[in-house]
């Protein structure tokens, strides 16, 4: 392997893409996938939908790797910030759909076991999100789930950092309250904080 | 005074809401293989020809030989091709003295000498340029 795979930086790897070399792409791709991929699917609930942005938005990234300006932004935010308005589109286009066809939390179907499955956990904070309005959600997935900073979320959702500070607070609130009722079925009242 | 809307807010919250989201990173979904598949085939489809990382060194200018410093000090090959023309046909005009020219150098020659010949083969000149004298007659 020509250079360290771990190490190099994404706009160093974009730039080696620019100019014709694949293994870049490829390490590109392994890294900035999972991202992206991620991001989607807690804003669109919807996998096929999540898989079709994001190869969209790699896409992008290919395509406008020759005129990246080095040192204007970080690949990884560019690219949070394309699936952040490619799933902007899609839910203003979806918003035909009544709310009530978003699956709810089962309530109470796996009772107070100790033993649930993590990814029950996840589709119950999964369910909560999808209530929050959208810039709240865009904001604690990037902060909490894809673990972006403020300023980074500033980048990306084009707004300031009192603004992100402020829309992850509101949205961490209105999580917690909609968790509350699901926290004793999910064992969580047991666990040590 | 305002109100801390954080106030009803309690450790346990935070701590619950927490392992919620624990559990959410940890179910982030791993993209299947048919679609990374495909995003690497829009990258290749999509990646510029290979070009080396650096513009290689600029090569050094090849050593001009003896003709072509020549050719340089005459002002290029064009100039010098003029120059060895030019000098064939004053060789040629010395050698082969043709007729007309000779009748010409001696018309010449006479009109300057004033032996002017009155043969077939002298040439009648004509001065198209007036002496200055007359500019300085008067009247």
């Amino acid at each position: 392997m020509p250079y360290d795979a771990t190490d190099t930086p994404e706009e160093v790897l974009l730039a080696r893409y620019a100019r014709g070399d694949a293994l870049a792409a490829r390490i590109l791709s392994e890294r900035l996938v999972p991202r992206a991929l991620g991001f989607a699917a807690r804003m669109l609930r919807d996998q096929a939908e999540a898989e079709d942005v994001t190869q969209e938005a790699m896409l992008r990234l290919w395509r406008m790797a020759p005129d990246w300006r080095s040192g204007e932004a970080q690949v990884g935010t560019w690219l949070y910030r394309v699936v952040a308005n490619l799933c902007t589109d899609r839910l203003r286009r979806r918003k035909t759909v009544p709310i009530d066809t978003v699956p709810d939390p089962q309530d109470g179907a796996p009772g107070p076991v100790a033993g649930l499955i993590a990814g029950e956990r996840a589709a119950a904070l999964d369910a909560a999100l999808a209530d929050l309005p959208e810039r709240q959600r865009q904001a604690v997935v990037l902060r909490h789930l894809e673990g972006l900073s403020n300023p980074e979320i500033a980048a990306v959702m084009d707004v300031g950092v009192e603004a992100v500070e402020s829309l992850t607070a509101r949205g961490k609130r209105a999580l917690t309250a909609r968790l509350a009722g699901r926290r004793a079925d999910l064992g969580y009242e047991d666990e040590p904080g | 005074m305002k109100m801390n809307r954080d106030d009803d807010h309690t450790h346990d919250d935070d701590a619950a809401l927490a392992m919620f989201l624990a559990a959410g990173r940890a179910a982030r979904p791993d993209p299947s293989a048919d679609l990374m598949a495909r995003i690497v085939a829009d990258a290749l489809a999509e990646m510029p020809a290979p070009r080396p990382l650096s513009r290689p060194a600029p090569a050094a200018p090849p050593r001009r030989g003896v003709r072509a410093r020549i050719a340089a000090l005459t002002g290029g090959w064009g100039n010098l091709g003029g120059l060895v023309a030019a000098t064939l046909v004053g060789v040629w005009i010395g050698f082969a003295a043709p007729g007309p020219l000779a009748a010409l150098s001696a018309g010449v020659l006479g009109e300057v000498l004033g032996t002017a010949q009155t043969s077939a083969e002298s040439v009648d000149l004509v001065n198209l340029l007036p002496d200055f004298d007359d500019f300085l007659t008067e009247g």
